[in-house]
């Protein structure tokens, strides 16, 4: 591109300086001196302009190998992110942390920067829309930290999310757009999220729904694809409404697994990136290359992690999480573009979670919230090293957080106590020397 | 002169010390688990009477026609589940009767095989499987090996447990088979000689090989083509009845799966299923399963005993642990008819390069209050 245009800047000197009539007077050279720069000046303008013209905003970009990267001011953006959902000990979910006085986002943005963290990712943004852009603009201003933002798609209002209703669609539209509206000029959003696992749903496992046509269809297999291909439907049209009021950001397909992909594949094709949930352990299998052939778009991971806590044992066990969250990370970059060894279609991860919630056992006890309970709450075999837990019990919800919180206070929140994973995935990051996973805990 | 002879009387001491060495060096070429009774090379007693133990009867000093020696050891099973477990074993232990709770065993660390010649009586007798180490308890065995089945003929043959790469370093359980009454539903009388772990250093480690296709699951009870075993008991296991040889109108063959799903929650689950695992109770804890990548789907013929029994999933692949599937395929639900129907399971696109779940049903409660009978038959890979 220079050597063009300084092929083309001399030529037109050279035409200019080769006027007959103006050979030999010095002052039509003069002159001409003045009308070279004055193009010169016009054409540097233009290069500049056009070298300019690099897209702004987060987009997603596909290469030519086939693989996806993820954009950010014209720049690769590889997401190192965190769940965030700052709740204090002795409080639940319903807690309005962020209009909490302390900040807590402020002394965390300072522990997750020197992490290496670049993203958080916000499940439901609170009503206040004025506290919910301090803390985006916070998090971005004072640490560099993006927002990906969510939206629950009606998912836990009761009776259950009808996807089939237009009446429900138009209310869910309605708040999804609104919240695009509010902070869709914000520095520091990155993108959006529609749903977490809704897609569940579908199966009739969780959040049961359905509508007169399903209700009418007698083989239960043609009733999940039903539901499927409406849920599916109706993601897609929000996602074509978000890119024309905001063109500027990727839209995610929040979805539990790979579950529904097939329907979403047919009937979703608007959204930019999908939004996996993942708990499968040290790997993620081969949901990078089952995706390509499902669903073939970018994949966040957009919650995945492990627990600190020995269920069988009965004991905190950091290196267990540290050992799986430090194999996870590895496949995330195995995935990313332009790596030979993956599918080059990963764009980052969020893992979950920033910090312990200490509610979640027992959600509806308040006595339970200030507890660091440690009875299991679920199975997962791939976590295997406590598998051996009464009833296979191994998953302790409370005990999530790459930082663990104390009873005490600092600076109005509770204390933070980074735990091993924290300084592992930090090396990693800084340092992403890809390992083989093997079995063997890595201390 | 004198110098020479001091060197000669150097040479005559180093040469042995440097052949002794070499020989540590290189380690033993073989070490016998079972030759003869009562032969001084013996490292291990077949103490260790599984299942059925009643159905067994061992002659270990055999003398018709053994493979070496003057005897071999027979193996009378008489599938009569004395003790109603439906199948049964016998594991070589050192000390006997050792199953983990005493310090024993051996380092075989540098074995890379282990050996062993037999024949069935009249041929066509099963063998489950064979398995070195693989007792569990205080003292673990490091390394746990399985193959099989094992189709014997009437004339002796060499098998082969390849061992490269495993930690042989305490091993207990120096070998031991296990058979079915299933696979052997007139019993089988057998007989094994010469069983011994040898140093091959040219064998390489056994990779998993692709399956060709068809590759069965369920065929009839008494094959060897069966893979899998339906051990993987979820959800309310007390509720469930299974029958790997019902006669009641199989779709192929002489037999068919039956289950009964009787609803009662027993264990308060609300729901139950079977997965069928390699090997049996594998929840991903142990590195086995089958390479079937030249798979494209799962069939499978079933019905109900009433018709209209609801089976939320039929699935193969998705057990997750250690040593997880590489990936995983469902159908469902389905409601079943009367008459026998071929289910496909579509397995296009899917990584099945790594399968210790070859197959699974679920069904809940909420969905079959009064329980459910029904049946499947010729379940495989093709």
């Amino acid at each position: 591109m220079l050597i063009t245009t300084r092929k083309a800047l001399h030529s037109i000197w050279m035409k200019l300086s080769s006027s007959k009539k103006n050979k030999k007077n010095p002052q039509y050279r003069a002159a001409g001196y003045k009308r070279f720069l004055l193009v010169a000046c016009s054409f540097l303008f233009l290069f500049l302009l056009s070298a300019c013209q690099i897209r702004t905003g987060v987009y997603i970009q596909k290469l030519e190998n086939q693989h996806y990267r993820l954009m950010v001011e014209g720049r690769p953006y590889i997401v190192k992110g965190v769940c965030y959902n700052p709740i204090p000990i002795g409080e639940n979910h319903e807690y309005d942390w962020w209009s909490d006085p302390a900040k807590p986002w402020i002394a965390d943005g300072k522990l997750m920067k020197a992490m290496g963290v670049n993203t958080v990712r916000l499940y439901q943004v609170h009503e206040n829309s004025d506290a919910v852009k301090q803390v985006i603009r916070d998090l971005y201003n004072l640490y560099g930290i993006r927002t990906l933002l969510g939206d629950w798609l009606g998912f836990w209002e009761y009776p259950c999310p009808f996807y089939g209703d237009k009446k429900f669609q138009d209310k869910v539209k309605k708040q999804v757009i609104d919240m695009v509206m509010l902070y869709k000029d914000e520095p520091g959003l990155l993108g959006w999220i529609l749903g977490n696992e809704n897609n569940y749903s579908c199966l009739g496992h969780v959040n049961p729904w359905s509508s007169p046509e399903i209700d009418l269809e007698p083989d239960p297999q043609k009733q999940k694809k039903m539901r499927a291909q409406i849920y599916y439907s109706f993601v897609n049209e929000i996602s074509k409404e978000v890119h024309k009021v905001d063109p500027n950001h990727p839209v995610g397909l929040g979805n539990g697994e790979l579950v529904g992909l097939d329907s979403a594949n047919e009937f979703c094709q608007d959204v930019d990136f999908v939004a996996c949930i993942i708990y499968r352990g040290k790997t993620f299998g081969n949901l990078f290359k089952s995706l390509r052939a499902t669903f073939d778009k970018p994949v966040l991971l957009a919650e995945f992690g492990a627990d600190s806590y020995d269920a069988y044992l009965k004991r905190e066990d950091q290196d267990m999480q540290a050992f799986f969250l430090q194999s996870q990370w590895n496949q995330i970059y195995e995935n990313l573009a332009n790596n030979k060894i993956g599918e080059g279609n990963c764009i980052g991860g969020t893992v979950f979670e920033w910090t312990d919630e200490w509610w979640k056992h027992n959600p509806d006890n308040p006595e339970g919230w200030s507890v660091h309970d440690t009875e299991g709450g679920w199975s997962n075999g791939s976590y295997y090293f406590d598998i051996r837990a009464e009833k296979n019990m191994n998953m302790n919800e409370e005990w999530f957080g790459i930082v663990a919180l104390d009873p005490e206070l600092e600076q109005g929140i509770n204390k933070r106590i980074p735990r091993k994973a924290y300084y592992v995935i930090r090396e990693f990051w800084k340092n992403p020397v890809l390992k083989k996973v093997r079995g063997k805990k890595i201390y | 002169m004198k110098k020479l002879l001091v060197v000669m009387l150097a040479l005559s001491f180093l040469v042995p010390a440097i052949a002794a060495s070499e020989e540590k060096a290189a380690g033993p070429k073989e070490f016998v688990v079972f030759l003869d009774k009562n032969a001084r090379d013996n490292h291990y007693i077949p103490s260790g009477w599984m299942g059925d133990y009643g159905d067994i009867k061992m002659n270990d000093q055999a003398a018709d026609n053994p493979h070496t020696g003057t005897s071999s050891i027979q193996f009378v099973y008489s599938a009569k589940k004395s003790q109603n477990q439906g199948w049964a074993g016998v594991y070589w232990q050192n000390p006997s009767n050792n199953w983990g709770n005493k310090k024993g065993g051996f380092d075989l660390t540098g074995m890379t095989k282990l050996t062993f010649w037999a024949r069935g009586a009249k041929g066509g007798e099963v063998i489950q499987k064979v398995m070195v180490g693989g007792i569990k308890g205080t003292y673990p065995d490091t390394a746990s090996v399985e193959m099989g089945p094992i189709e014997l003929t009437d004339t002796w043959k060499q098998y082969t447990v390849n061992l490269v790469g495993k930690d042989l370093s305490y091993i207990n359980g120096g070998f031991g088979w296990t058979t079915t009454a299933d696979l052997n539903p007139d019993g089988a009388t057998f007989f094994m000689d010469d069983i011994k772990f040898e140093s091959d250093p040219d064998l390489k480690p056994e990779g998993k090989k692709q399956q060709a296709m068809p590759f069965y699951i369920y065929a009839d009870r008494s094959t060897a083509a069966n893979h899998f075993i339906p051990s993987g008991w979820m959800g309310d296991y007390g509720d469930i009845k299974y029958d790997g040889a019902s006669k009641e109108d199989a779709y192929l063959g002489d037999t068919c799966v039956k289950i009964m799903y009787s609803g009662k929650a027993t264990q308060g689950a609300r729901w139950a299923g079977i997965f069928w695992q390699n090997p049996a109770n594998n929840w991903g804890g142990v590195d086995a399963g089958f390479d079937l990548s030249k798979a494209t789907k799962l069939t499978f013929w079933a019905r109900g005993a009433k018709g209209g029994e609801r089976i939320e999933e039929f699935k193969v692949g998705g057990i997750m642990g250690e040593f997880s599937d590489s990936d995983s395929a469902t159908i469902g639900p389905v409601i079943l008819n009367k008459e026998w129907t071929q289910y496909t399971i579509d397995l296009k696109g899917k990584d099945m390069s790594y399968i210790i779940g070859g197959f699974a049903w679920s069904t809940n409660v909420d969905n079959n209050p009064e329980g459910a009978t029904f049946y499947l038959d010729e379940i495989k890979f093709e």
